[in-house]
Parts: structure tokens; sequence; C-alpha cells
């Protein structure tokens, strides 16, 4: 039977074709370059088509609000809260069904890279996490934005309080540094004598289950969407669940970690995050600048003054020391970085702290005096985005001194 | 093999860890010796890798991933390590 003998052949091709795209695609992790462009390019979409900048902090603001209600604190006089839409639900707001769906989409990642395991570090690790979570939490706020609204999507929307907080991160980071080396903090693992290598090595059985897992739950979640699409569903907050799960998924896949690309440069001179988050966020200024001058109002023009430069320097220092930062934790989080769960509780300690000290002296002293600086109005949009393009650049060169520059690593010391 | 054998098991702890604690461990190990390191933060796969090799020692294998854990076999190159720094 020839025939059958050739459509064995094919088949066992197609099979073994299957298991390469699996093991490389699907499995493994992707290019940093390509993953963090693909969300440079998702980010300007997301802004084109719902008017909101991509953004996760405020959410968590809001959650700590929801939280201090339960335990029945009256936060109707906060004045924060009115800034930044404290209304309805999660399941009701846009940030809120978005970030959701980016919990879905990193998590459904992980389980087809057989990437979820229950990790459990230090009590050392987990008192930096809450620590370091709450500082960079409350410095988020301060600035009115993460590595988000306040860099990787304020700068594309030609805010310039985002270069100022971009400026204090790039500063503080370099203090966290300092401070995760320091001996009591790093501790020091035990390198053991062996006779043999290779034998401790896990049981992959275990492991091999994950990525079913994740493909039933990205069925689910595609039944669960068509289901809200033949319902009455907000086709915005539809829309934002999808551009959420995106961004949750890109993260993943791509180990998209903020606090690397500043870390990293200072720590051990290595260029490859901040080059990257460079490209991306060229790609998105471009593309964010064409709706901008169809009409689009920007999303997150807010005051450059001293509260964004300070801001970036705690929040620098703060994602550092707790090793995320506010997307770094997501998807962390659901990888089972245990960890990183008290990163995110240290962020929504940290960004209700500023909302209940914001009354009392925070506004009025670092933040209201000084003026929204829109770059656009300033320089034109062709102005702007060049103006943008070459401070980008110098970030750039930067990076790429740091990387040549070796004899001044931190860490090599 | 002429050299010692190690094992340095970096599961649990987050980055940069991994690669710091890496770097520290090989610099001063003899000649010659090898080194099995152990991992689960994902961005290790990447960055351990590389900085080991930057830094002049020898991947004697392709990193391997197996389910979450991460393990990489460095040697120290029986002609020492050139220094950059």
């Amino acid at each position: 039977m020839a025939g059958l003998t050739f459509y064995r052949k094919e088949m066992v091709l197609v099979l073994l074709l299957l298991k390469n795209y699996y093991d490389n695609v699907i499995a493994g992790f992707w290019n940093q370059l390509f993953a963090i462009v693909a969300l440079g390019i998702l980010a300007a979409l997301y802004f084109g088509s719902l008017g909101v900048a991509w953004a996760v902090t405020g959410e968590f603001t809001r959650w700590g609000a929801h939280v201090l209600q339960f335990i029945g604190w009256d936060v109707s006089n906060y004045s924060y809260l009115k800034l930044i839409n404290f209304t309805g639900t999660p399941l009701t707001r846009i940030d809120g069904v978005m970030v959701i769906g980016m919990f879905a989409g990193a998590f459904i990642s992980a389980l087809l890279g057989q990437n979820v395991k229950v990790r459990i570090p230090t009590g050392r690790r987990i008192a930096q996490a809450l620590l370091g979570g709450i500082i960079a939490g409350f410095g988020t706020r301060l600035a009115m934005g993460c590595n988000l609204a306040a860099l990787f999507t304020g700068i594309p929307q030609f805010s310039f309080h985002a270069w100022l907080f971009t400026l204090g991160t790039i500063g503080g980071t370099y203090y966290g540094v300092k401070l995760s080396i320091y001996p009591l903090i790093m501790g020091n693992p035990k390198l053991m004598e062996v006779k043999e290598v290779g034998t401790a090595i896990e049981n992959p059985v275990y492991y091999r289950i994950q990525p079913y897992i994740g493909m039933l739950g990205l069925a689910f979640f595609i039944y669960y969407l068509l289901n809200l699409v033949s319902g009455n569903y907000s086709a915005n907050l539809l829309l934002a669940i999808i551009f959420g799960f995106g961004f949750g998924f890109l993260i993943q896949k791509g180990q998209i970690c903020f606090t690397s690309a500043f870390r990293d440069l200072w720590l051990i001179g290595r260029a490859n995050t901040a080059k990257a988050l460079v490209w991306g966020m060229v790609v998105q200024t471009i593309i964010t600048a064409v709706f901008l001058a169809k009409g689009m109002p920007p999303k997150v023009i807010w005051w450059a003054g001293p509260g964004a430069l300070l801001g970036g320097v705690l929040f620098g220092v703060g994602i550092v020391i707790a090793g995320g930062c506010e997307t770094g934790w997501m998807y962390r989080a659901v990888e089972g970085q245990v960890q990183f769960w008290f990163v995110g509780l240290g962020n929504v300690i940290g960004a209700t702290i500023l909302t209940i000290g914001w009354d009392s002296g925070v506004f009025a002293l670092l933040v209201e005096p000084f003026p929204r600086v829109d770059l656009a109005k300033n320089f034109g949009y062709a102005g702007a985005i060049l103006v943008t393009i070459l401070m980008l650049f110098a970030v750039y060169l930067w990076a790429d001194w740091r990387q040549a520059s070796k004899s001044r690593m931190i860490g090599r010391s | 093999m002429n050299g010692k054998m190690y094992l340095l098991d970096l599961r649990g702890e987050p980055c940069p860890y991994p690669v710091v604690f890496s770097l520290e461990a090989l610099r001063n190990l003899d000649k010659g010796t090898i080194v099995e390191i152990l991992a689960d933060c994902p961005q290790s796969f990447i960055s351990v890798p590389e900085e080991v090799i930057k830094a002049g020692y020898e991947m004697l294998e392709p990193p391997r991933k197996v389910g979450p854990t991460l393990r990489f076999l460095v040697k120290i190159p029986d002609s020492g390590v050139i220094s950059t720094i």
C-alpha cells in the first residue's frame, strides 16, 4: 500500500511541524523588540478607538477606594477620586474590564508556555515586594501615571509631564539598584559542590497539561466574548476587554519588564529592553499623532512639575526594590510568582495613601502650581513628533553608552 | 573532565537576582569548573546566558527549559576568563 505509506509520512511531517510551531512560537518567549513594538501599535489603536490611554494604576487606585468604602470609610470628599472618575465598578469601567482582560491574556499565555508554577520567595523578598510596591504605587499616582500613562503611553501623547516622570524613574532606579544589591537585602545563595550535573530537574509531566488548560481557557474566553456580542453589552467595554487580552498576552510572551529596562542598564549594562522601549514609543508616537491631529483630545496631559519628577524617582526606587512595576507584577502574579501578589497589594496601598494625602497639601504644594504642558500645542504636531523622537533617540544613545562602558557597572565592581 | 562541578539553585529568586548571583558565583571559581544554574524567573531564560557569555564564560549547551524550570550549564574556560572589565 504505497499510497498509505505516503499518507503516513505526510502525517508525521504535519505533526512535526505542529510540534515545532508549538515549541518555538507558542511555548517559547517572543522577541522583546517585536512584542514592545506590537504593544506600541496596540496602545495607539486603543487610544484611537476608545479615546483613553492604556493605563492601569488609575484602576488600582479605584480598587483601593472600593476597599475603603467596604470598611465604611467615607471617600466622597477625596478630590483625587473625582480627578480619576471614580464611578461604577470594575465591571462597568473601561479601565476595569481592560485590566481583567490583561490578567486573562497573561494567564492564558503563561499556561500555553508551561510557565505557571507557584514560586514561593523568601520572607525577605516578600518584605521587599510590599515596601517597594507601596513606594512605587504612591509615586505613580503623585505623577498621575505609571510606566504606562506617564511613560510608554504618556510620551506618545506629547505630555511633558511624562518626560519628567521618565527622567525621575531613570534616576530613581539607580538608587533602587544600590539598595537592592546591599548585602543584607540581597542575601547569599549557596553554591553546592555536586558529583553529577543535571539531576535536580523537575518532573516535566506535571507541566505538560498546562497548554491544554490554556487552550481550553482561550476557547472559553472566545465563547464568553461571543456571548457578550450577542447580548446587549457595551461595544466599548467589549473592545476594552479584547485590547486588554492582547496587552496581557504580549507582556507575558515578551516578558516585558519596564523595571529591567532601566535597572539592568545600571546593574549590568544590559540595554536590550530600554532600546526596544524606545522603538515601541517611536512607532506609537507617529500613530498617536495621526489620531490627535484628526481631532481626538489627548488623554494624559497632566501637571508638569515637581510632583511628576518626584513621583518618577519614588517609582524608580520602588520598582527595583519590589522587583517589578505596575504591569510587571500583573503577568508575574498570574504566572504564580507569589512575590508579585505582594507587589500588587503594595501598589494599591501606596495609591490609596496618596488618595488620602492628596488634599492635605500634596496637590497644593507639588502639583497644582505647575502648568500642564502639551508639546503639540507648543510646537505643532510635526514639531512635537520631531522633539519627541529626538529625545527618545537621546535615551537610546544613553542606553548604548551604558552598554559600552562596562567599568561603571554597579553589579560588576 | 578535570574540574569540579557545582549546583547553583536559584529557583524562587526573582529578576535581577539570578543574573547577579550567577555572575558573582562564577567569578571566584577555578578554570575548568562546571556550574549548573537552575532558575525559574522566566526573564532569566534570555538574560542569564547572554550575560554569562558576555562576561567570558562558556555555555556547554543551549539553555534548557523543563516546564517553568530553566537550566544553564556553564563552564569556566580552561584558558581562564579574559576579562573586559
